[in-house]
């Protein structure tokens, strides 16, 4: 049976009892039933998860639209400026942008449906290829950060001794500069000289510069807490048990830890991209993450700041679809954890 | 006759107490003013400084050999003498300039200023390297070979400490060398100061004031020099308020709202009034905002030393297609549309229509021809800008034109304390990208001798990105600015040759000037706003900051 007996349970959370989800329609214990199985009939009877795990896919899937958006709707790009043109509201001719630089508020119409930017910028356009690219940053940083923390993580705690050594002490120095003051580091530096080694280049614009510093920095925050399982878990007997069949260091990490510590790695997985997306807005904001022109949440904040007495729009706008996506990736998050923790005490109702 | 008498006393008496609470009303000496700046300065110390908000503290802490008149308007760009007796003599052939150390100066860690002090700045000045280096190297004798460790002194300049001569031996007349010798770079430091800069330490000088407490890109402060009352400089004010603190914050909505709300005093001229509040700043700020014009031009640098702007029809592109009334817009209009690097308070500023037709109405078609006809099309561009508004506005607006031309552009925004250092290294070899200039001095030989001139052209702290390297145009530079018998005063008599090479040099597109900037003068009501000067080459005049 893959259910953990609860032995090694601690807190609050543990009960004794057999969960109710785990239940089949008869109320007799499913059989057969997988954890992810189980998981995901947990994750089900979470209706705040899912309702925000629905609304995230919605956000994600406006996003993905962007390029439909911008070229059948608002028929401008997300760079495209428009300073000195024109657009008819209410029937009357508004400057874009006026005189003195200050850009117009929403018209709710296709054409600069949530105002424009000082650039003259369709700010919906930019919103939903500023959320592209916040997401994607974001994606790609959780994929570095969960590949590395995880290879890291299984090797240190596996050999133990000077490897461990070693990679610890690696990710104690990562881990002992605050998160943002060494994305703001790295960042800045990357995104003048872009990142060269030898095969791979990237240019300092690129999106994939601010992808890999959020990705590196926030490795110790998975790796420790999967080294620290890996410790337990090689003292099992299954662990045991495949040395005595002679089985290879490579093969026991692959085949019999990492398997063990995948609902570790999922539970990880939202809560890594919503802090990545939070780190990439605020890296943005400061001028390290996503580059200009590039739209973001965080560089659309930090371009409406200056005309926050004028047009609060600017930062409102990206600043609420960051809560919304970062709130409900959290959420759902929370519903993932829940569901995979086969000790914890789920209220559902009936 | 004794009544009266005393009727005329007591009403003398009576007079004088009204004049003077009347006086107490409109001035008072003494105070604290807060000035705020969107962007820190490059450096404090003299040897470095070479941005605006270097050089306004740097003046009044710094009073180099000739200076200007502490005045508003034109008059301001008057040479005056500074730590020298009188202004310098020059030789008949126009090579020699011959001045004399006031006697009793003393640097404000009290120790006496020795007119071997000047020499000892100057080499310093040129060992940082400050980024108007070339204005030493390219004139005085020996600096050239002093700066690349070929000499161990410069032998153009020899200092008698006894009697405070100093004598100055150019390579070539230079027409605005009295100018280049108003440089705070051109300030005597005490020997033993060391020679690299030191921005958070900088030397003591001979001023009204002396910096202190810089905690750096976050704030310092100017305080008054025990030293200077025995200096009584004349034409120099001893200044009236005891400090000035500047604080420096790179959101300039939140400074010019301190400044409208009179919670800080002056807003620095160099940043952009935020056009979300500039509406109401005439009705908030009536008596202490107005609009000032300087001589300054801001463009973007084409690099002629590389692709795609290396062609000419390239540049020409650019030069046709760029929108500068969307420029103007993005700078709060403050911008005038223009197309030539001189400015019109400057004396050279061409009269003549521009090459490429009128600023004012871009021609997207033909510059997209012209792209293609360069043969440069896809051109991959990087475009380098300023983080700090409205200067990243203008890039991102530039970099989106090249993309709409036919290049293939991307930017490279970095922080604005060392955008310039940055750009200015050669091996960057930057591109495209934004660039300004404010006059050091009021004469044309300061724009074209530091931004186009093939000789200044420097490996490090370079100013002209450029990279103009083109013989007629030093042919005439160096013509034109060691025309020795024509000081500033009287450039007129030249001002159609400076038009001709002006006009040559926007025919041959090597900068894509989109226009000329009027500042903000803004002060809190806590300052007397008549009496601040916006100076034509100081910035703001801290001397001049009177509380009311």
């Amino acid at each position: 049976m893959a259910i953990d007996s609860g032995t090694k349970a601690t807190g609050t959370e543990f009960s004794s009892e057999i969960p109710v989800e785990l239940l089949g329609e008869s109320g007799k214990l499913a059989a057969g039933a997988g954890p992810y199985r189980l998981a995901w009939r947990r994750l089900r009877r979470n209706r705040a998860a899912l309702a925000f795990g629905g609304l995230f896919l919605l956000i994600l899937l406006l996003c993905l639209l962007a390029p439909v958006y911008a070229h059948d709707i608002a028929h401008t790009g997300p760079d495209d400026n428009h300073i000195t043109e024109t657009v008819k509201v209410g029937g009357k001719v508004r400057d874009v942008v006026n005189a003195i630089g200050l850009p117009i508020g929403p018209t709710w119409h296709s054409r600069f449906f949530l105002g424009a930017d000082s650039n003259g910028r369709d700010v919906a356009v930019r919103l939903l290829y500023g959320g592209r690219n916040s997401l994607e940053v974001g994606t790609v940083a959780t994929l570095i950060t969960m590949v590395l923390a995880t290879i890291i993580g299984v090797l240190a705690g596996y050999s133990r001794g000077l490897v461990d050594g070693l990679l610890t002490r690696a990710l104690d120095v990562i881990w002992a500069y605050p998160v943002v003051i060494l994305g703001v580091a790295l960042g800045a530096i990357l995104a003048v000289s872009g990142i060269d080694l030898g095969i791979v280049k990237v240019r300092g614009s690129s999106l994939m510069v601010p992808a890999v510093v959020i990705g590196i920095v926030y490795v110790p925050y998975v790796a420790k807490p999967i080294r620290g399982q890996v410790l337990g878990l090689r003292e099992r007997e299954f662990i045991d048990a495949a040395r005595v069949q002679g089985q290879s260091s490579l093969r026991i990490m692959f085949s019999e830890l990492l398997p063990n510590v995948g609902s570790t790695v999922i539970v990880f997985v939202p809560l890594m991209l919503a802090n990545a997306v939070l780190l990439e807005a605020g890296l943005s904001y400061l001028g390290a993450g996503v580059q200009p022109p590039n739209p973001s949440w965080g560089t659309m904040i930090s371009d409406g700041i200056s005309s926050i007495p004028a047009a609060i729009h600017l930062v409102l706008v990206p600043g609420i679809m960051l809560v919304l996506a970062v709130l409900s990736i959290n959420v759902f998050g929370d519903g993932v954890r829940d569901a995979l923790d086969p000790r914890a005490k789920i209220r559902i109702g009936r | 006759m004794r009544k009266l008498r005393l009727v005329g006393t007591l009403g003398s008496i009576l007079v004088l107490a009204l004049s003077v609470s009347a006086c107490g009303k409109s001035t008072k000496v003494g105070g604290t003013v807060t000035v705020l700046f969107g962007t820190a300065p490059d450096s404090l110390d003299p040897g470095m400084a070479y941005t605006t908000q270097a050089l306004e503290p740097d003046q009044t802490a710094y009073i180099p050999m000739t200076t200007y008149a502490h005045v508003a308007g034109v008059e301001g760009g008057k040479l005056i003498p500074g730590l020298a007796t009188a202004l310098p003599t020059i030789s008949a052939d126009g090579k020699t300039y011959t001045m004399t150390m006031r006697p009793g100066l003393v640097f404000s860690n009290g120790r006496p200023v020795k007119a071997s002090n000047f020499t000892y700045g100057i080499e310093r000045a040129l060992k940082i390297p400050w980024g108007g280096s070339s204005f030493i190297t390219a004139n005085i004798v020996g600096a050239e070979a002093y700066a690349s460790g070929k000499a161990k002194t410069i032998s153009g300049i020899t200092a008698n400490d006894a009697t405070g001569q100093i004598t100055i031996k150019l390579i070539a007349p230079y027409g605005a060398f009295d100018n280049v010798l108003a440089f705070p770079s051109f300030a005597p430091v005490p020997k033993g100061t060391p020679f690299k800069n030191e921005p958070t330490n900088p030397p003591p000088g001979v001023g009204p004031y002396k910096i202190t407490r810089i905690v750096p890109n976050v704030s310092y402060q100017v305080v008054r020099n025990p030293y200077w009352a025995k200096e009584a400089i004349p034409g120099i004010p001893s200044g009236s308020v005891d400090r000035v603190i500047a604080k420096i914050s790179s959101n300039t909505t939140a400074n010019a709202l301190s400044v409208l709300g009179n919670s800080a005093d002056v807003f620095d001229f160099a940043d952009t009034i935020p056009p979300s509040i500039l509406s109401q700043v005439p009705s908030r700020a009536s008596g202490r905002y107005e609009k000032v014009i300087k001589n300054s031009t801001y463009y973007f640098f084409l690099n002629t030393k590389t692709k795609p702007f290396s062609s000419e029809l390239a540049r020409q592109a650019v030069i046709v297609g760029l929108d500068r009334n969307a420029i103007a817009r993005l700078g709060s209009g403050f911008f005038t549309p223009a197309c030539y690097l001189l400015p019109p308070g400057i004396v050279g500023h061409p009269t003549s229509p521009c090459p490429y037709g009128d600023p004012t109405k871009p021609d997207l078609a033909k510059a997209k021809a012209l792209v293609k006809q360069s043969g440069m099309a896809g051109t991959p561009v990087t475009v380098w800008g300023e983080m700090r508004s409205p200067r990243r506005q203008f890039v991102d607006y530039y970099t989106s034109f090249l993309n709409q031309i036919g290049f293939k552009a991307t930017e490279k925004i970095i922080a604005d304390a060392t955008y310039f250092p940055t750009i200015g290294n050669l091996k960057l070899n930057p591109q495209t990208g934004f660039a300004d200039w404010n006059e050091d001095f009021p004469n044309p030989i300061d724009f074209y001798g530091i931004l186009i001139a093939g000789d200044a052209i420097l490996p490090t702290n370079n100013q002209n990105f450029s990279q103009v390297n083109d013989p007629v145009i030093n042919a005439k530079v160096n013509m034109l600015g060691s025309l020795y018998k024509v000081p500033t005063s009287s450039l007129k008599s030249v001002e159609s040759q400076w038009q001709a090479l002006d006009e040559y040099n926007a025919k041959k597109a090597y900068t894509a000037v989109y226009g000329y900037a009027s500042f903000p003068k803004l002060t809190s009501n806590r300052l007397d706003f008549n009496a601040a000067t916006l100076h034509t080459v100081f910035g703001w005049d801290w001397l001049t900051f009177k509380l009311k």
